[in-house]
């Protein structure tokens, strides 16, 4: 089993023991299982997954860091939503936003890397939360 | 002397001061309710952080990032003070800003300047009236979030970088219980390795070297909300124990007045009935 920690500064996430545990690295997917080596990596913005006696629960993250050490996974990320907590509604307008912002502002403006962000945090969000059920 | 109706007005007026303290009092409770709710949700995160960054950055060459490099010549020191913009809350913004000016003071000779970076409007009046460096001060600050502490980090981090000053200090009031604060004044820029923590050999994605770079800036903001937090919670215990005295004070006083009060008042009674007594002999005795 491994020690599941999911931390942002607004609250204790997820503070569980876990089957296994997928999320998205600096360098791409990675998954951790029990007996894993000690591990440090940067995380993107993307999608956590996590299994637990064979259920699948996916978290929505933006970047962070993620550790491994003697089966313990801490995760320190800004935020982190689980599938119930995604007003999908809003994700969808904010990715329209961010979208319609990207294509009006030129590509060296300070606040394009922002919408870039804004988007990529959108696109967790609905891949998330279309997987709900 | 203080007349009667002299006394009586004191008493009316510190029973109307009483209410007021006992009125702050509750107020500053169940803001203190709220801020520890906060506090606690941070705290997690920011002790996982400090641990982590501790393990990160040990071993590492002091050299892999500029904000881990103790500089030879420590010339020019910051202070961040954290305080509070209201006062009516005891020693609490008095023993951040003395801890400061008592630094700045014992190391006079020691460094060529000695700065403070201040939040909280009452730090800053005390440190303006004693003539210290204010470097940078945040007042009306309506609420602590990640923007504003960005731009503080950003601040700190660019003060450093530039060479404008070579170590910065942190000093925030811990709050340890409700009834319990103290002040913390700490080292902060540069980050110091802590000695009780092992080496682990991780694997690390991209390599630790990028890893520490966007650790580092991470942890200094984590660092500031936590102590701006934890600084905020200590203000509103703080107040509601000082209010909390100044409550039973007052109740204090108007036992003590009410029992001046009655002395008087019988004296008078007395006094006049000697008054009339000395008459009535004085009458028989025509």
């Amino acid at each position: 089993m491994l020690n599941l920690e999911i931390i942002t500064p607004e609250k204790t996430v997820v503070k569980d023991e876990v089957d296994m545990l997928e999320a998205t690295g600096a360098e791409g997917e990675f998954g951790i299982m029990p007996g894993h080596t000690q591990f440090l990596t940067t995380l993107g913005i993307g999608e956590i997954r996590y299994t637990k006696n064979g259920a699948t629960t996916h978290i929505a993250s933006s970047a962070g860091l993620a550790e491994v050490v003697d089966d313990k996974v801490t995760i320190l990320v800004d935020t982190a939503e689980s599938a119930k907590d995604i007003d999908i509604e809003r994700a969808k307008k904010a990715m329209e936003r961010a979208e319609a912002m990207l294509k009006s502002i030129p590509f060296d403006h300070t606040e394009y890397r922002m919408y870039e962000l804004a988007l990529l945090r959108a696109i967790a969000r609905i891949g998330v939360a279309s997987k709900k059920l | 002397m203080a007349t009667l109706r002299d006394i009586k007005r004191k008493i009316g007026s510190i029973n109307s001061t009483q209410t007021i303290t006992r009125t702050m009092k509750m107020v500053s409770a169940s803001k203190l309710r709220r801020a520890q709710s906060e506090l606690e949700k941070i705290k997690d995160y920011a002790l996982k952080m400090e641990e982590l960054t501790g393990r990160v950055i040990k071993n590492m060459p002091e050299d892999a990032h500029p904000l881990l490099a103790a500089r030879e010549e420590v010339k020019k020191v910051l202070i961040v003070s954290v305080g509070s913009d209201r006062g009516l809350c005891g020693g609490f913004n008095t023993n951040v800003a003395l801890n400061a000016e008592n630094f700045a003071k014992q190391n006079r000779d020691n460094y060529e300047r000695v700065g403070v970076y201040l939040f909280g409007r009452k730090i800053r009046d005390y440190l303006t009236r004693r003539k210290a460096d204010i470097v940078k001060d945040w007042v009306d600050i309506k609420k602590v979030d990640q923007e504003l502490v960005d731009a503080v980090a950003e601040e700190l981090i660019g003060l450093y970088l530039s060479g404008e000053f070579d170590k910065i200090y942190l000093s925030y009031t811990y709050f340890a219980s409700p009834v319990k604060q103290e002040v913390v004044f700490d080292e902060f820029i540069p980050i110091k390795t802590p000695g009780d923590v092992e080496y682990i050999d991780y694997i690390c994605e991209p390599e630790r070297t990028k890893i520490v770079e966007s650790l580092i800036p991470r942890y200094i903001s984590t660092k500031i909300y936590y102590s701006l937090i934890e600084s905020q919670t200590s203000e509103h215990a703080a107040r509601m124990s000082a209010m909390e005295n100044a409550t039973s004070n007052c109740g204090e006083m108007v036992r003590y007045l009410t029992l001046v009060y009655n002395k008087r008042r019988q004296e008078g009674i007395t006094n006049e009935m000697m008054d009339i007594v000395g008459g009535a002999e004085a009458l028989r005795g025509t």
